[in-house]
């Protein structure tokens, strides 16, 4: 173990340099076969060669992400999230480590959609409500494709057997005619 | 802070602008061009394959619902890394990993290495550069891993993506390059043995 390793593995920290402090950098000069230091620049250059080799974006990802934007509508209102019961702290505090369902509520102006996801032996199962309580359909988008489900006189929709991965829900209200998309969300 | 836009910025809200008015080709360029960045963000969170790759999926998904509600077209970068980020949070949150005031969350991530795949490493330089990295600290291998996006993302998108202050990028930058060359040497000049 050597002295200037003391900093090394602290949480949450950036590897602190003190004793070079960033100062002589070029006193560290070449090394053996390896061939010299480059610079800073070059440096990153060199792991941005190896990451994009060893590591790069899986090719099936990048053209999902291209097919994404057939989902692009503009003939619906956006719901967006507003509360999200995974980032309430004092929530989370309480039931950590349980399995506890998540709770999301998406709004818009005309349509407000509460959502709670939790995993089952069959999938993800998903239940929701309109409020306010409206009859009427909701195509579930997800990673597979899409189903629909019927909306009740309660404003209450469920679906089943999800994947886990991206989901956006878009709503139809009989009455009104209300036609409200989710933004996209995570189920797990 | 002031911001010159550059060409490069006009082009990339063009991109958006395109985008917006349904030009598929224009929706590609933008995949294509904060692909490797959005990417960054979720490995330099350390998520493992299924998680980054939701990450990323969901990431870009978001952007398609909202095209018309970004303000700055031209900073479409920093959107995309501060929503990934966003997400990789909610999931390590979900895992309990990174609970709310918990300042060794970054400590955690260390047993979770991405998987990548080390045999593609060519030659010794390569291979000793790459041990280097894994014995940083998880601070500086999140901001190498996230710097070496490809193209470069900007010291903005590091502060948005990593939740990093702008002005303490460019000598963390510095900081972690010189551990990585000295890590690099010890590894390259051979065994520990032979040092007191």
């Amino acid at each position: 173990m050597t002295s200037d390793n003391h900093d090394e593995g602290r949480g949450g920290g950036y590897d602190q340099d003190h004793e070079t402090d960033g100062r002589d950098a070029d006193d560290v000069g070449e090394v053996g076969d390896a061939g010299p230091f480059p610079g800073d620049d070059d440096l990153l250059q060199e792991l941005r060669t190896i990451v994009g080799r060893i590591d790069p974006t899986p090719p099936e990802l990048v053209a999902a992400a291209r097919s994404g934007f057939i989902w692009r509508t503009i003939d619906a209102e956006l719901a967006q999230l507003t509360s999200d019961s995974v980032l309430d702290a004092d929530r989370m505090a309480a039931v950590r480590g349980v399995a506890a369902p998540e709770l999301l509520t998406f709004e818009s102006a005309g349509l407000t959609v509460e959502v709670e996801t939790a995993a089952g032996p069959d999938g993800v199962r998903l239940l929701g409500q309109l409020v306010p309580a409206r009859a009427g359909s909701v195509e579930v988008r997800h990673g597979g494709g899409s189903v629909t489900v019927d909306v009740d006189d309660m404003g209450r929709f469920t679906a089943a057997g999800l994947e886990p991965g991206p989901v956006s829900l878009s709503c139809r209200t009989v009455v009104g005619g209300l036609r409200v998309d989710t933004d996209w969300f995570l189920v797990r | 802070m002031t911001r010159v836009s550059t060409p490069e910025d006009h082009e990339v809200a063009d991109l958006v602008f395109r985008a917006r008015a349904g030009d598929a080709a224009a929706w590609d360029a933008l995949v294509d061009r904060f692909g490797s960045r959005v990417r960054a963000v979720a490995r330099s969170f350390r998520l493992g394959q299924a998680d980054a790759d939701d990450v990323f999926q969901v990431t870009w998904l978001r952007l398609v619902s909202n095209l018309d509600r970004i303000r700055d077209p031209d900073r479409v970068g920093a959107w995309l890394v501060t929503t990934a980020s966003h997400e990789c949070l909610r999931l390590l949150r979900r895992a309990g990993r990174h609970a709310s005031g918990d300042d060794d969350w970054e400590e955690s991530l260390v047993d979770n290495a991405p998987d990548v795949d080390t045999d593609l490493l060519v030659g010794e330089r390569e291979r000793a550069l790459w041990e280097a990295m894994g014995m940083l600290s998880p601070g500086c291998q999140r901001l190498l891993r996230f710097l070496a996006a490809d193209p470069a993302p900007s010291y903005e998108e590091v502060a948005l993506g990593l939740d990093m202050p702008i002005g303490s990028i460019g000598p963390t930058r510095r900081r972690c390059l010189n551990r990585l060359r000295i890590h690099f040497a010890r590894i390259t000049e051979g065994p520990e043995g032979s040092s007191p």
